[in-house]
């Protein structure tokens, strides 16, 4: 199948390979929690709610000098072409869980919340490729609405390789493919890779085309939700009649 | 919510729990002495959010937010947010009733929703709530089931409804169920059409343009017809008043809460009150009833504007 047309260079839904999909990032979109975000990449689309930080539930589990980080993925019934009843804890789920929860807490400023704990959780209520990448965003959207400090926005997208291309921002049918595809996370200012998953095989040349392709994204998207972070702080600013 | 101005208020009201002298700023008393807080609003026949007691807060409908759904609506009621989403499958049906589909109805409520809510520790209420909402959608017979069949004997539609709570601020069940209906008045039966195994299998709209010749079992896509469509609403009980729709934080406070069904001819479909302080006189149910009435007109409105809102866009 040609993911690539070789006449025109479009891919299977019109954009050109280093073209990412229209990403839309939403601030405060549920009401009770402490900080929350929608995340839009295309069709995927995600909502991250942030609780905390608050009292540690399970005292075994406290940290006397930092806080505990905790993340929990899911997955709509609906979210996917088939209906699929998932269960709560299954492979999948648990490892992006894991995922998430090590990439945001190479962020947060831990040290400076000892002994409490602070909540993420993800739900994925439509999913067309790049889930993770849109849980990692709309995470960083949450936290940053929750006022929790971080070092740096963390952003994520994904590249692959097909029909001899890099391709930027994998959508469902291009991921289920079976070429590789690049996850990576970075910390937009500084500059930092925080996460880098890939699979298939790639010679290591064309991997480091990707993975800057990769990197390109994640700072485009970084600047976007900079954008929406100042939009939301402009208009809390008019409310409170600064 | 309330504005976070921090006006004194006076104490020395014995039902403050015993506040003597000395003032207090109004988020402080509201958490504080809540009951006290809530009363002192009803005496005068009003609530925090300014609402009047008797009156639902803005209601919203909008249909088809996931896309990859055969039918689904996001409904807002306040802050409480509904998203509600139907897939259609093919199965065969049972013995017993091979003429009709089936439906099968869960309401999940993930963390995202409440603070209260969290992994290992699932809310209490969500199993309740599933099971009210699918006794309640079934015995109303809204779907007539024999809609959902294709083949007699052979296949018929098992549709899932699957709804996910996405902020839990009170009234969950009214929300759940009006995001229900919603779903189903936007849900569209996919085509359908026998293949060469002689399995029923879905046809989409671009594989018909190329082959002609694909038999369909269904001429065309429609929607399922509903009839006596039924639309909830829930009151909260306290002393002698009423207040309808209440938020989290109300049903926090007063415990006591009655769930009337009404479908769209007027007829009762059930009446909830699973026990609580407050015993309800006869007249207080005859209140509630109504009131529940009036809200029918409201939400009837609401889901015609956003049928119509669909088929404009």
């Amino acid at each position: 199948m040609e993911y690539v047309d070789s006449l025109t260079g479009f891919r299977l839904d019109g954009r050109r390979p280093n073209d990412m999909r229209q990403i839309r990032g939403e601030i405060g979109v549920v009401a009770k929690a402490d900080g929350s975000a929608l995340f839009e990449m295309g069709n995927t689309k995600v909502i991250a709610a942030v609780y905390g930080p608050r009292e540690v539930q399970n005292k075994g589990q406290q940290i006397n000098n930092q806080a505990l980080v905790r993340c929990e993925y899911s997955m709509a019934n609906f979210s996917t072409g088939d209906r699929t009843r998932r269960p709560k804890g299954d492979r999948r789920s648990t490892e992006i869980s894991l995922v998430i929860r090590q990439t945001m807490e190479a962020c947060i400023l831990v040290h400076l919340m000892p002994r409490s704990q602070i909540d993420i959780f993800v739900q994925v209520l439509q999913a067309d490729g790049g889930t993770r990448s849109a849980c990692i965003n709309a995470a960083t959207l949450a936290l940053a609405d929750a006022g929790i400090p971080m070092r740096d926005l963390v952003t994520s997208c994904s590249a692959g390789y097909l029909s001899s291309t890099p391709l930027l921002d994998l959508n469902y049918v291009e991921d289920s493919a079976g070429g590789p595809d690049v996850t990576v996370g970075i910390l937009a200012k500084t500059d930092k890779v925080t996460l880098l998953q890939m699979d298939s095989k790639l010679p290591i040349d064309i991997f480091e085309n990707v993975m800057q392709l990769a990197i390109e994204g994640c700072k485009a998207i970084a600047q976007y939700i900079r954008e929406v972070l100042l939009e939301n702080t402009k208009l809390l600013e008019s409310r409170k009649g600064l | 919510m309330a504005a976070a101005t921090s006006t004194a208020f006076g104490g020395g009201e014995t039902g403050g729990g015993g506040l003597a002298a000395g003032e207090m700023e109004v988020e402080a008393y509201r958490r504080l002495f809540p009951l006290a807080f809530y009363e002192r609003h009803l005496r005068d026949s009003v609530r925090p959010d300014a609402r009047p007691l008797h009156r639902a807060r803005d209601t919203s409908i909008a249909l088809g937010p996931v896309a990859s759904a055969d039918g689904s609506a996001l409904v807002k009621i306040g802050d409480t947010t509904m998203l509600a989403a139907i897939k259609l499958e093919v199965m065969t049906p049972a013995t017993d009733a091979p003429d009709e589909g089936s439906l099968a109805i869960e309401f999940y409520m993930p963390p995202i929703c409440s603070p209260t809510v969290r992994p290992g520790r699932p809310a209490e209420v969500a199993p309740v709530i599933s099971k009210q909402l699918s006794d309640t959608i079934i015995s109303s017979q809204m779907i007539n089931l024999k809609e959902l069949s294709l083949v007699s004997g052979k296949a018929s539609w098992m549709s899932y409804l699957d709804i996910y709570c996405l902020n839990a601020d009170g009234a969950l069940f009214d929300a759940a169920l009006l995001s229900a209906i919603a779903a189903f008045s936007h849900l569209q039966i996919p085509l359908v059409s026998l293949n060469d195994d002689g399995k029923v299998i879905t046809v989409s709209e671009e594989l018909l343009e190329g082959k002609p010749s694909v038999e369909l079992v269904n001429k065309e896509k429609r929607k399922l017809p509903l009839q006596r469509i039924p639309f909830s609403l829930t009151c909260l009980l306290h002393e002698k008043y009423i207040l309808a729709d209440p938020t989290a934080e109300e049903e926090s406070v007063m415990e006591t809460f009655v769930t009337v069904v009404l479908d769209s001819l007027g007829q009762l479909v059930s009446i909830y009150k699973p026990g609580g302080a407050v015993l309800a006189r006869r007249s207080t149910v005859k209140e509630c009833i109504r009131l529940t009435k009036q809200r029918i007109d409201e939400l009837k409105n609401i889901l015609d504007e956003s049928a119509s809102a669909m088929e404009v866009a």
